[in-house]
């Protein structure tokens, strides 16, 4: 097999899976769903995640030795592309980059990754916390005796997840535990977010836990599945944006001012022009990134990728979302019309992991680190 | 000849490195203006002695015959080590033509002359009411005798002052029913009475560009190229491969590197708004660098490039503009200072790379006709 032929293949894969999460998307609803899911409380569905789980979506970028499909980030891209495109609710990349990520690089024996996999549980993934600190090096939730006492901030899926995985401090250095939800002294203080989901600030008090790992190995894991999810919710914010600007340009093609519609302007068509460009360059950049970071094997550079990918995702995504509701004009602003949603979850994907001013600082960083070590 | 196409992809690349690397005069790397003939002559004989004058062109009229994969290589190589493309107009835009619609006498006859560049052409398209809206075009031709008499302007024409030879368009049926018929596309020797040429100064003190005005020139017809009245589409067939060329990432690469040894040279990096706006066009850089050989894999699959291809262009160009007005806020209070700035062991010539880099949004269809053109073609709107 030539060189070509080994590429068209692999795309050939990944095109298959992309058009297989699509149908499972669209046939569960849609965008539709997002706004049910959203007015009835706002939190995800764990139908859909039994569903999704028996297409293998989870285990999509987990070896096949652990139990996965073993095909890398950039089907897990894929995967949350599709997410985005209909923002889905789910804990997609969350599972896929954060959880299976911790959990296949530290215990990937353990009981809770088939289930993962397998879709019967969520796990939120707890691990920084507020303070001048913040770097999981100075968590301050501690671990001793079995029992986890301290606050985690910033907990995605907090309220839906049937447990958490909790990085905190144990004789000095990092422990990952896992606390089920319903434990002894868990308490959630939910913070609601744009799009109907919420934050979950949690506080443990003497609260039974079990420890999966500890040592150095959890900060190099925790590093390792931060930057996965950070890609993938790039890829994440990609679909989002590719389909936000398709709601857009079928608007403009169809509302007409002056007896004429809107997208027949020079001016509105420029724009479409640029916001199109914006997401095809957004597309082509974490993709690349993401096929580069299966290759990688360097921590530091594939932190860097990620921050890449991240970058580029928040600034097309921000721009895209907000010209959309522009180009939709009034009916933009009003709760009614599906754009609005996608602007919401941008804001919500934009703000998680780091947004672009937040990325391009550690991607220079980065780089500067690398050039001083040349 | 090897059969270049035969060989793997980095066999190809190291065989065009090693050969720019080798023979490329070292003080022609990165020209920041337009060579005359004279300037490159040199390089021009070792090139056509190595029969590498045309790459694109097939071997049987003298050319490399590279595919679509390899040409991109050779292209990536000759840009990567600063190789000034030479006064290729006749390579890149009459040959192509002549190979594809002229007659077996016309490719006898041009052909060689072009390789070896016994001629050297110039493109004369633009006329002062048509730039953007070509097809607009008023250079009358008219039959008399044997002859084509040519009257009328072109402007903007690339090194016409160094030309022998000029190829255009003109206006052959005036009462054609739309503009863009009745133009056909004409070859035309420059040294003659009726032809003068002005050159034009601009921004940046170069002349590069010229006036070319006809008053009763004349051509004999059999250097009428295709059928009368057809050139408009002949010359538009020609473009496809020059849209990925326009868009490619080498010329913002370039300018970043210069601007990252400059702003390192000067400081820059210590001001937290200069590293994240850096930063913002690196990484502009990059991601059109991915989104670039997303097209460059659909012509090695053989595929033809859609008027998607365009957006290349508009990023590129405008991100390149980016990075020299970079550069010149980098510069401080040097930022008017005309010549090249010396920080450390490097020496860069802020405001030749600002000028440099605000044409390329004007030439090769304006970044607004390319949104126009995106805008229809690609997204479907309407009007």
């Amino acid at each position: 097999m030539t060189q070509t032929d080994t590429i068209s293949s692999e795309q050939e894969d990944l095109r298959l899976l992309r058009e297989s999460a699509r149908t499972l998307f669209e046939r569960a609803g849609g965008s539709g769903r997002a706004r049910k899911l959203r007015d009835a409380g706002g939190s995800f569905d764990p139908k859909m995640v039994r569903e999704l789980a028996e297409a293998g979506v989870f285990g999509v970028a987990v070896p096949e030795e652990q139990g996965g499909l073993g095909m890398g980030l950039a089907a897990g891209g894929v995967i949350a592309e599709e997410a985005g495109r209909v923002i889905a609710p789910e804990p997609v990349v969350l599972t896929i980059g954060l959880s299976l990520g911790l959990l296949r690089r530290l215990c990937p024996e353990h009981p809770k990754m088939a289930q993962l996999i397998g879709g019967e549980v969520s796990l939120a993934v707890a691990w920084q916390e507020r303070g001048p600190g913040g770097a999981p090096a100075d968590a301050t939730c501690r671990y001793a005796d079995g029992r986890l006492t301290g606050n985690k901030a910033w907990v995605v899926s907090a309220t839906g997840s049937r447990g958490f995985l909790v990085v905190a401090e144990q004789d000095g250095g990092p422990v990952l535990v896992l606390a089920e939800a319903t434990a002894d002294g868990v308490v959630i203080d939910k913070r609601a977010q744009a799009d109907g989901s919420s934050l979950g600030e949690l506080s443990f008090s003497g609260t039974p836990a079990a420890e999966l790992a500890s040592g150095d190995a959890v900060q190099a894991a925790l590093a390792e599945a931060v930057a996965d999810a950070t890609a993938l919710a790039a890829a994440e914010l990609v679909g989002l944006s590719e389909c936000a600007f398709e709601i857009t340009l079928e608007y403009i093609k169809t509302r007409e001012q002056f007896d004429k519609p809107i997208g027949s302007f020079q001016v509105i068509q420029h724009r479409a022009v640029d916001l199109n460009v914006m997401c095809e360059v957004a597309q082509a950049g974490v993709r690349e990134v993401l096929a580069l970071m299966d290759s990688e094997t360097d921590p530091k550079v594939r932190a860097q990728l990620a921050s890449r990918a991240k970058a580029r995702a928040v600034t097309a995504g921000k721009r895209i979302t907000r010209d959309a509701i522009q180009l939709h004009g009034a009916v933009g602003y009003t709760d009614e019309f599906d754009i609005g949603l996608y602007l919401n979850r941008a804001l919500v994907l934009s703000a998680w992991l780091g947004d672009d001013a937040y990325h391009r600082r550690i991607w220079f960083d980065a780089r500067e680190a690398e050039g001083a070590a040349q | 000849m090897t059969d270049c196409n035969a060989m793997s992809d980095a066999d190809f690349r190291k065989e065009v490195r090693q050969f720019f690397e080798a023979e490329y005069p070292e003080e022609l790397r990165h020209l920041p203006h337009r060579p005359k003939f004279a300037e490159i002559e040199h390089w021009h004989r070792k090139l056509h002695a190595k029969g590498w004058v045309a790459p694109a062109w097939p071997a049987e009229y003298g050319g490399m015959g590279l595919n679509a994969a390899k040409l991109l290589i050779f292209y990536e190589e000759q840009q990567r080590w600063g190789v000034n493309r030479g006064r290729d107009m006749g390579v890149q835009m009459v040959g192509p033509l002549i190979i594809k619609f002229g007659t077996q006498e016309q490719i006898d006859y041009w052909l060689p002359r072009i390789l070896s560049c016994e001629d050297i052409w110039c493109q004369g398209y633009s006329e002062p009411g048509a730039g953007s809206d070509l097809a607009n075009l008023r250079t009358r031709a008219e039959i008399d005798g044997g002859e084509f008499v040519i009257n009328g302007q072109k402007i903007w024409t690339t090194m016409a002052h160094d030309a022998t030879h000029i190829f255009m368009l003109v206006r052959t049926d005036p009462d054609a029913p739309k503009k863009q018929q009745g133009i056909s596309f004409l070859l035309a020797p420059m040294d003659q009475p009726g032809v003068e040429v002005r050159t034009i100064t601009t921004l940046s003190g170069e002349t590069e560009f010229c006036e070319v005005f006809f008053d009763n020139a004349r051509t004999p017809s059999e250097n009428l190229v295709g059928e009368l009245n057809k050139g408009w589409t002949m010359a538009k067939a020609l473009l496809s491969f020059e849209r990925i060329f326009i868009g490619s990432p080498s010329l913002a690469q370039n300018a970043l590197g210069q601007l990252e040894s400059f702003a390192r040279g000067r400081g820059a990096f210590d001001d937290p708004v200069f590293r994240d706006r850096f930063a913002q066009a690196a990484l502009d850089v990059e991601d059109h660098a991915a989104l670039y050989a997303r097209f460059a894999d659909q012509l090695k699959r053989g595929e033809t490039l859609g008027a998607d291809v365009s957006m290349l262009k508009i990023w590129v160009t405008e991100c390149f503009q980016r990075i020299t007005e970079l550069m010149i806020e980098a510069a401080g209070p040097d930022g008017g200072t005309i010549g090249p700035l010396q920080v450390g062991n490097v020496s860069v010539d802020v405001l030749a790379s600002f000028y440099k880099a605000r044409p390329t949004t004007i030439y090769g269809g304006s970044n607004e006709i390319q949104r126009n053109i995106l805008s229809k073609a690609v997204l479907g709107l309407p009007g």
